[in-house]
């Protein structure tokens, strides 16, 4: 008798360690119901959430319309009070960005680098100049632009402008000529280069055999000749052959 | 002492009972589906309301940058009416 109360505890006690266990497993009704309710009501809930943000939607959007509509309006406005179109300005546009592009990539480059684009820097200073008398540059944000771009630009030029000027010593001590002042370190290092100097210094230099002493000679950048200095060089070559044709380039000119 | 142990024991056997009778009271497969359908029109309606909060950002983006543009605009033809002393 003992024993199956033993047994009829044991059972019990087991029942209230499962029972909860098979409880959560399956759902009551009460459960049910109670889930039910709450889901309704929050779909309920984001279903009025949703309507409202579709209208909050469809308010933005004609907002926006009537605002397109409003910017051409203005625009068009402004253009007419300069006298110019729609396409001049997208033009102006067009072409001022073609040109911040290029001067940002100037302003990678490093002065040796940046000398050889002088030409093509000068060509666009002087196209902003004619940019920056233009109607379409009374709209402050093109006026703006212009005048930045014109500042980054002389910037630039200035940069690649500060002369090296070299101070000509006697040939005696110094053995100073056109071809010897090139071949030095500091200068060009390229002997070659000394029709760059000449054609630097035509002012003082009209002969380029002769070059007088403490005489301070403007040495412009660069690391070849341009076509006009090529041109120059020759011209003094053939001269100097038909006039001396035993002499030897190298050791010209004095 | 003896009957107080039956009594303990019936009390128990009974409340037992009474425990796994409530337990077994469960909703009918139909209904576990309506819960089931109700639960995913739920996450539907979440995922709807989420993807139209990002548009309407977006468009609340584009139209704070047109409402500058067209003030910018405004200030630049004061600016041109100004330079061309009208």
């Amino acid at each position: 008798m003992k024993n199956i109360y033993i047994f009829s505890t044991i059972i019990f006690l087991l029942f209230l360690i499962v029972a909860p266990s098979i409880a959560q497993e399956e759902m009551t009704k009460e459960q049910w119901q109670t889930e039910m309710a709450s889901y309704k009501a929050k779909e309920a809930d984001l279903q009025s959430q949703l309507t409202q943000l579709n209208k909050d939607i469809e308010d933005l959007k004609a907002q926006s319309t009537k605002l397109d509509a409003d910017i051409l309006a203005c625009e068009d406005a402004l253009y007419a009070l300069l006298g110019v179109t729609r396409a001049d300005v997208e033009a102006f546009d067009s072409e001022l960005t073609q040109m911040e592009n290029r001067v940002s990539e100037f302003q990678r480059m490093s002065d040796a680098e940046l000398v050889n684009y002088k030409d093509e820097m000068v060509k666009m200073d002087t196209r902003l100049k004619e940019m920056a008398q233009s109607k379409i540059c009374m709209i402050p944000r093109y006026g703006d632009r212009v005048s930045a771009l014109q500042q980054k630009l002389m910037a630039l030029l200035n940069s690649i402008q500060k002369e090296k000027t070299y101070t000509v010593g006697t040939w005696a001590r110094d053995r100073d000529c056109l071809w010897n002042i090139a071949k030095k370190k500091d200068i060009y290092a390229n002997a070659w280069m000394w029709p760059k100097i000449w054609q630097g210094n035509r002012d003082m230099i009209k002969d380029p055999d002769i070059i007088k002493p403490k005489w301070v000679l403007k040495i412009p950048e660069g690391s070849e000749l341009s076509k006009e200095e090529k041109s120059a060089a020759n011209k003094y070559y053939r001269k100097k052959a038909a006039a001396e044709p035993a002499e030897v380039p190298a050791e010209q000119p004095k | 002492m003896k009957k107080l142990i039956n009594f303990v024991i019936i009390a128990s056997l009974l409340i037992g009972g009474v425990m796994f009778s409530s337990c077994s009271s469960s909703p009918s497969e139909e209904e576990l589906r309506q819960l089931d359908d109700l639960k995913k029109s739920v996450n539907a309606l979440d995922k709807q309301i989420s993807d139209k909060k990002a548009e309407k950002a977006a468009i609340e983006k584009q139209v704070a940058e047109k409402n500058g543009k067209l003030q910018q605009c405004q200030s630049d033809q004061e600016a041109v009416k100004k330079g061309l002393g009208n």
